[in-house]
């Protein structure tokens, strides 16, 4: 009882402060102004989206209607893929403004189009967007340490500090209670438009929770950090300098210091050399005897050993071997591309436990499915279609099967 | 406008509103040459806005200020230049020694720093010479309280305002500091100082006003060659206090 | 003039005397100088990388046998865009853009591979760069340094002293500017030296000198607003909170809130959108692989008529090249058209982001600095149709050799049998068609007239807390 009491007068003792109900309001609107914009992105994302599956469905049939052999209708046809935004996507847009989440592919060799560009404009993705969880990993503590870094100095300024320590027997129980409800309020201002927007798009209910308990994990990590500081017996403006060094050092040194560091460890191909690569082997099969491509061809695919070279000049199917030929030269340094990847990614994700703000950052991406995993798992869903559209194809192709319009609407459907 | 040559500090019908509240309503009073005057009132009297709108830092909105002769309001350059102004608790840079602190006022108020007429003003207020290379950071507050004065009279201006000059000192130092203020008087200075104690008052002063609600309520002059009798003074200032006086 | 000068001094010696101040200054220094040195070493590797590439590229497509030119067409060419001198300071949209443009026949590609894209993602601040420094950080340090300007001054009671003995307010506050400025020209010598570096490798005075002025004018806008809280707030706590609550709000907040309204009032088609939405439009017109072609029967009918012969065997020319060449001529036209659409596009949503720098100079001085060092959208968009130009006229080169070195015989008995197939080529010599690609940056003052609208904003910004420093110094009271 004496507790809730004591909360009770703090909580009116605390809403009497005019910097405090402002800060909380600039935090309410930070939060929701974030996830409004996240949602109105999605939004656009989707009607995009729609907006090509259409015209993407579209051209492909008028394409088809001017084909009349397996070789041109893969030639001429394109084939979209793309990844939806996820149910949380508005809160934490990540890797979707920086990597390609839509191609159009078509049957050639996958290595030349896979790293095809669509993105948005260059120079709003350089300074990023202000979405929840930049606002959560980033702004969120710096309002703490202005809200908490002066809890004992100000009330040691003003000369009270030791007739409140008298007066409430406890001490420590004061500042944290003083703490608790200040890092309380900023919380509830932050989470309140975070699940509005949640249950608004029908957010996994896991996914919700599990944000939840990372920004309350975080914005307690913050208090602890303010409180071990505010308990220094110096003045205001030496505290919160220091606090925002520490700000400082763990969302901007540290990380940049851990991806200096990383990409030393993991050196990468360029991607000039996975294009040329491939080039290069696409292209000298024009020049070389066609046991020379057929061969690597068929150890892939031994299914179509009894493949004949209907001719002395061109023939679709030994034009789509090289292309497969040309994706299998390069094939290693792609391996190696997206492994390496994968590595900087797993790295990353070791050395962001050192760094708060990274680590929220990339949670919330995870949840949200806007992550580099998400990325890597999109191009893998990209590979797999694409090996789709050779199995349909290769029977037509080098088995001879009579060209049938019909079957084309047998194609297979990219499922995101 | 009329003012009395030989005055030093003339304060005439003057009315100060601070935050919307009349602090001082009309008070009157002239400071001469090689006088100590007290303005002696207790919390909230309205003494330290009185030196501070001799300083122009208050503008009056009734009455008038001059200072050697010259109106507040028309030349505040010439009237800062004539005064030597030191606030309540001794206010110098602490992270500076003595002399830094010297050399660093005088430059911004056009003196040129002489090493000799330093250690002689520190002399005369009597800086211990081995703290004078210190940081001020270390003083206690009466030497703090020297090197304020030893500024002051190495200005060499006419008149110095002193705003509470002895609080938080020492019997000791306050001793002391009486002494020195009486003899800048007897070299020539005009010093006008606020105060709520009434017994050093009575030691320096060669007159004091009595301050109270914002109005003049009292004037007490030495005779000649002594003192203000304290007891008559703590009369007239302790009436205040009683319960019959506030309540009406 | 000397009374600014002694309090310029005195501030100087407080900072010097000051631990925190000190401390704080030397980590700062140790950051910058360290982020600059990794900079200039990524930034020499990316050139050394890129000039590479482009040099095997260039040997590659050379050594190329003798082959039919339609080939080469196809087979197509790298270029390599390459850095700028100044980007060893600003990279600017160097690591969110493609690095490689793969040029071939009748297609515009994206570039790609930005190293945005292939780096471990440790949030937006980790892409440390010396002018991310300057623009977030080092407004920071000025505010930890000019918060207590006056307030100190106050809080030790020393103001009242100064203005009782005829200093004015503001000479005061001219004395405590001056001591900021001089501040800020020493944290500008790293900014200086990668300046001087930058000419040393090719960039001009112009454009080198204006980078730092505008610099100085943007961290003077920061001393001018420390300046000016502290000498309007009283309590040191509160002026020093004020100032980072602004800081939060300026560099950080403003501009990642000025992306979303820029990215939702100014939506963008993707790439990919803009190609569809063409597809229509250029549906009807061929890629000239098909002579038959009902589109070009009349330039066919035309060309007999012209040559005065009956078949297009006759022809003196290759038939299937001059198609060839016109189709791409007039495909190019139409993909020209979209490009330029979707880069204007961008352009717009790009100026209007930059119009936010009336709300914040960090935004401003970022704008200003991408456009000076040339790694801003416009000189990324400057490559793009350098590139083009470059595939346009390699293409159309091949195309030429196609219609004038190639018989229309050889031509379409191309695929009879081997010896057909061999005899249907042209002389290697004729892939010296690509040149050297030699990406042209604007030149200095394109740039600083570019970088005009956000320079303006910078110094309305300065002007505007010039004026009310110099109202508050006439109004300053203990």
């Amino acid at each position: 009882m004496s507790t809730f009491g004591a909360l009770k007068r703090e909580t009116r003792f605390m809403l009497r402060d005019r910097a405090f109900v402002v800060w909380m309001f600039a935090v309410l609107c930070f939060s929701s102004f974030a996830v409004w914009s996240g949602l109105a992105e999605v939004r656009q994302q989707y009607e995009s989206i729609a907006f090509l599956m259409d015209a993407d469905q579209q051209d492909r049939s008028v394409e088809f209607s001017k084909q009349s052999d397996w070789g041109s209708a893969a030639y001429y046809s394109f084939h979209l893929t793309y990844d939806p935004p996820s149910d949380f996507a508005f809160a934490a847009m990540g890797q979707r403004d920086a990597s390609s989440w839509k191609h159009r592919l078509r049957m050639l060799a996958l290595e030349g189009q896979i790293y095809e560009h669509d993105p948005g404009n260059p120079e709003l993705a350089l300074i990023g967007r202000f979405d929840f969880a930049f606002f959560a990993a980033f702004v969120l503590p710096l309002i703490l340490i202005f809200l908490l870094h002066d809890l004992q100095a100000s009330e040691r300024s003003a000369g009270r500090f030791d007739l409140l320590v008298a007066s409430a027997g406890s001490s420590g129980s004061l500042w944290w209670r003083r703490a608790c409800l200040r890092s309380g309020g900023v919380l509830l201002a932050t989470l309140v438009p975070l699940l509005i927007a949640g249950i608004f798009s029908g957010t996994t209910g896991s996914t919700l929770i599990s944000a939840v308990v990372l920004v309350v994990a975080y914005i307690l990590f913050w208090t602890l950090v303010c409180l071990w500081f505010a308990s220094w017996r110096r003045s205001a403006p030496v505290i919160l300098a220091s606090l925002i060094g520490v700000w400082v050092l763990l969302s901007t040194v540290l990380p940049a210091g851990s991806r200096v560091i990383i990409e030393r460890m993991v050196p990468i191909p360029t991607g000039a050399e996975i294009l040329m690569t491939q080039r290069e082997a696409v292209n000298d099969a024009w020049d070389l005897p066609v046991e020379n491509t057929m061969g690597p061809f068929v150890e892939r695919h031994p299914e179509w050993a009894g493949y004949t070279h209907s001719g002395e000049g061109f023939d679709w199917g030994w034009y789509y071997a090289f292309q497969q030929v040309g994706d299998q030269t390069a094939e290693h340094l792609s391996e190696a591309y997206t492994a390496g990847r994968v590595e900087r990614d797993r790295l990353a994700g070791l050395f962001a436990l050192a760094a708060p703000p990274a680590l929220l950052e990339r949670r919330l991406q995870n949840l949200a499915g806007t992550d580099m995993r998400s990325v890597l798992a999109y191009e893998g869903r990209v590979r797999a279609f694409h090996s789709e559209l050779r199995d349909f194809y290769y029977p037509g192709l080098f088995r001879g099967d009579p060209f049938d319009p019909g079957r084309l609407s047998d194609l297979p459907q990219f499922s995101p | 406008m009329k003012t009395d040559s030989s005055a030093k500090l003339q304060a005439d019908q003057l009315h100060i509103y601070r935050s919307g509240k009349e602090v001082l309503s009309g008070i009157s009073f002239t400071v001469e040459g090689s006088e100590v005057y007290a303005l002696l009132g207790g919390n909230g009297a309205g003494k330290s806005t009185t030196l501070l709108s001799f300083l122009g830092f208050l503008a009056p909105s009734g009455g008038s200020l001059s200072v050697d002769g010259v109106d507040v309001g028309t030349d505040l350059k010439a009237v800062r230049e004539a005064i030597a102004y030191l606030p309540e608790s001794a206010s110098l840079y602490e992270h500076l020694n003595a002399y830094e602190n010297l050399r660093y006022f005088l430059q911004l108020a056009g003196v040129p720093d002489d090493k000799a007429a330093i250690e002689a003003a520190l002399d005369r207020v009597s800086l211990d010479p081995e703290s004078r290379g210190r940081k001020l950071k270390d003083y206690s507050k009466g030497m703090r309280q020297k090197v304020a004065i030893a500024l002051a009279i190495l200005r060499d201006t006419d008149i110095l305002l002193l705003d509470e000059p002895t609080s938080g000192l020492d019997p000791n130092a306050i001793d002391e500091f009486h002494d020195l203020v009486r003899g800048l008087a007897d070299s020539g200075k005009t010093i006008l100082m606020v105060t709520h104690d009434v017994y050093g008052a009575c030691q320096v002063a060669d007159r004091i006003g009595l301050l109270r609600g914002g109005k003049l309520v009292g004037e007490f002059s030495a005779p000649e060659g002594g003192r203000i009798e304290t007891e008559t003074v703590h009369r007239a200032f302790s009436n205040r206090t009683t319960r019959k006086e506030q309540a009406a | 003039m000397s009374a600014t000068l002694t309090i310029a001094k005195e501030e100087w010696r407080y900072w010097r005397r000051s631990n925190l101040a000190l401390a704080v200054v030397a980590v700062f220094i140790v950051i910058l100088i360290s982020v600059s040195w990794l900079t200039a070493l990524r930034m020499h590797a990316e050139s050394h990388e890129r000039a590479h590439h482009q040099a095997d590229s260039d040997q590659t497509f050379h050594s190329q046998p003798d082959r039919h030119p339609h080939r080469m067409v196809h087979y197509g060419h790298y270029v390599f865009r390459a850095p700028m001198p100044l980007a060893v300071f600003d990279p600017g949209l160097d690591s969110v853009t493609g690095q490689t443009l793969f040029l071939e026949g009748h297609r515009q590609n994206s570039a790609t591979f930005s190293a945005s894209g292939s780096s471990a993602d440790l949030g937006g601040l980790s892409w440390l760069t010396p002018a991310l420094i300057y623009q977030v950080f080092a407004p920071l340090l000025i505010i930890v340094l000019g918060h207590g300007a006056v307030t100190r001054e106050r809080e030790s009671r020393a103001l009242a002293p100064l203005l009782a003995q005829g200093l004015t307010g503001r000479t005061l506050l001219a004395g405590k500017m001056l001591a900021l400025l001089l501040f800020v020209l020493l944290l500008l010598v790293p900014l200086v030296v990668s300046a001087l570096i930058s000419l040393g490798s090719g960039e001009s005075l112009l454009a080198a000198a204006s980078l730092v002025g505008v610099y100085l004018v943007y961290l003077s806008v920061w001393a001018g607003l420390a300046l000016l809280i502290s000498s309007i707030l009283h309590k040191r706590s509160s002026v020093l909170a004020t100032l980072a609550a602004c800081w939060l709000a300026l560099t950080l907040v403003l501009p990642a809130v000025a992306v979303n309204v820029s990215s939702y009032t100014a939506p963008l088609a993707g790439k990919i959108e803009m190609e569809l939405t063409m597809l229509t439009e250029v549906r009807d017109l061929s890629d000239g692989h098909d002579v038959d072609d009902s589109v070009y029967d009349r330039v066919h009918a035309s060309l007999l008529e012209e040559h005065g012969v009956d078949r297009v065997e006759d022809l003196e020319v290759n038939i299937r090249g001059v198609l060839a060449g016109m189709a791409e001529a007039k495909l190019t036209e139409t993909l020209n058209v979209y490009a330029e659409r979707r880069m204007e596009a961008e352009m717009r949503q790009a100026d209007l982001l930059g119009g936010y720098g009336w709300l914040t100079p960090a935004l401003a001085v970022a704008v200003a600095s991408r456009t000076l060092s040339g790694t801003d959208l416009d000189h990324y968009h400057r490559f793009l149709r350098q590139a083009e130009e470059f595939r346009f006229g390699f293409v159309q080169g091949l195309n030429r050799a196609h219609a004038e070195e190639l018989s229309y015989i050889d031509d379409i008995n191309r695929s009879r049998d081997e010896e057909s197939w061999m005899r249907a080529r042209v002389d290697a010599s004729n892939w010296q068609v690509v040149d050297e690609f030699r990406y042209e940056p604007a030149g200095a003052s394109v740039r600083l007239a570019s970088a005009g609208s956000s320079i303006s904003m910078l110094i309305a910004w300065l002007a505007v807390l010039s004026g009310m420093l110099v109202w508050t110094g006439g109004r300053l009271k203990p």
